[in-house]
């Protein structure tokens, strides 16, 4: 009834819906494609030779209920039970792993600040009397605990991934009108942070810029550091001011960690 | 029909041996179809030992697509028997055997089809494995493309791929096959030679298809 013009499929899905057609019973056996007729003759209604052996199954079925609800465990199930295990594994590994940087961040962070609380946690409620710098801070989580290194050290335990915010903080970070020491300090920490080479430059970034200008040239920088960081800082308590620097120092986001 | 099967699987799991029967009978030539372009003549043998797993998986078995678990294990069942029998899965099929095919009583008796069963399957056999894998599991088995990846263990883009290829391939076949004369089921003429050699060149290099 047609004449010989190529019927083959054109694309892909011209093929999907000859394909869904037929494996749903719904090709026309008169069609005339045929393709089509192909198709729904391999899908055709069932033989009689092709259910031979429904006795030999159904006997198969008896006698696995009868030797046993105590149903052998299966291959699958027992691959899927294997298959649990094994991301159980990886899940606890990767938490393992992620807390371990956390805390990995948390020691390198410290020694920084050998002279604040240890667990600037604490200090997070202190920090109200007059501060409120913590509403910059109210922007990244790290930053409300206060605490110059309490940014970065506070969360780990609460957040695993806190790592990344140790130095996603100072990405985020507006600087915080009334502390702009602690401000500085926080990029001194993260300039010392860096190799010789990437300090050169860190300095020519406009994240460093009001440090080179605090400084009074680039080449003072290291200098003027120094001299900031170890005047003694007052504690976070009474002094809020220095408080929420550290989550600041690098508003270019560059290095994870920030210390040394 | 996926919602009278789950019922039927459900029941079956409970014991009921008639809904057993009942998935048998909806599955069962899809299977041995399938199995066919597998492992040849053996599809018999396979689709029984498949039962029998079934049978005795069944209460492990925690739902979705039953026809594609069983069919997995069809196929699983299939790739031991090949690495047992350490031989080509299906024969060559020399496409004059799939023209007399064509013809015979499986053609008479379905009038106005031009094509037979059997003889559609000779041909989708004699397609690259992982075609004749793709079109079948899904024409012939039902299966979409995503629940047919997972059987074979492949993406569904790339069951869709399989799946196309083979049915150009097909109607390539079926193109050349209507230019002879007679699908009458009139004894033929002896074909003319390089259709024969065609064939084979672009013929089944069966294999099974996950290596």
């Amino acid at each position: 009834m047609n004449f010989r013009r190529s019927d083959r499929p054109g694309d892909r899905a011209e093929s999907e819906r000859l394909l869904d057609a037929t494996g749903a019973g719904a090709t026309p056996a008169g069609a005339a494609d045929p393709l089509a007729q192909l198709l729904s003759a391999a899908a055709a209604p069932p033989r009689p030779g092709e259910l031979a052996g429904e006795q030999a199954a159904l006997a198969a079925f008896r006698a696995a209920r009868a030797s046993g609800a105590v149903a052998p465990v299966a291959p699958p199930g027992r691959r899927r039970g294997l298959t649990t295990g094994v991301v159980a594994w990886i899940a606890g590994i990767a938490a393992t792993a992620t807390a371990g940087a956390a805390f990995a961040a948390v020691t390198l962070d410290r020694p920084a600040e050998p002279e604040r609380p240890p667990r600037p946690s604490a200090p997070a409620p202190t920090t109200p009397d007059r501060s409120t710098p913590s509403s910059g801070g109210s922007t990244s989580g790290g930053s409300t605990s206060g605490a110059p290194s309490g940014a970065p050290s506070g969360t780990p335990g609460a957040v695993p991934s806190a790592t990344t915010t140790a130095g996603g903080p100072a990405g985020g970070g507006k600087p915080d009108k009334p502390s702009k020491n602690g401000k500085l300090s926080g990029k001194c920490r993260a300039y010392l942070a860096k190799s010789p080479r990437n300090r050169e430059k860190a300095l020519r970034t406009p994240g460093f810029a009001d440090l080179v200008a605090a400084a009074g040239g680039a080449e003072r920088v290291e200098a003027y550091c120094r001299e900031l960081l170890t005047e003694p800082a007052p504690a976070a308590s009474s002094d809020p001011q220095a408080a929420p620097s550290s989550p600041a120092p690098t508003p270019d986001a560059k290095p994870s960690k920030k210390k040394k | 029909m996926t919602g009278e099967l789950t019922e039927a699987v459900a029941a079956a799991q409970a014991g009921d041996e008639e809904a057993f029967r009942f998935l048998y009978r909806s599955l069962q030539p899809g299977l041995l179809r399938y199995l066919t372009a597998l492992v040849g003549a053996d599809a018999e043998d396979v689709a029984s030992e498949t039962w029998l797993q079934v049978s005795r998986d069944l209460p492990s078995f925690t739902g979705g697509e039953f026809r594609a678990w069983t069919v997995t294990i069809a196929r699983n069942r299939a790739m031991d028997h090949l690495r047992r029998q350490r031989r080509r899965p299906s024969l060559p099929v020399p496409v004059q055997a799939l023209s007399e095919l064509a013809g015979d009583a499986d053609t008479e008796e379905r009038a106005g089809e031009t094509i037979g069963t059997e003889a559609a399957l000779a041909l989708i056999a004699t397609l690259p494995p992982r075609e004749a894998e793709a079109v079948l599991l899904r024409a012939v088995i039902g299966l979409d493309a995503e629940t047919a990846g997972r059987v074979l263990g492949r993406r569904p883009g790339a069951v869709r791929t399989a799946a196309h290829r083979g049915l150009r391939r097909l109607a390539g076949l079926l193109e050349r096959r209507d230019i002879s004369p007679a699908s009458d089921g009139e004894p033929r003429p002896a074909p003319p030679r390089p259709r024969g050699g065609r064939q084979g060149s672009s013929g089944p290099r069966t294999e099974p298809a996950d290596g």
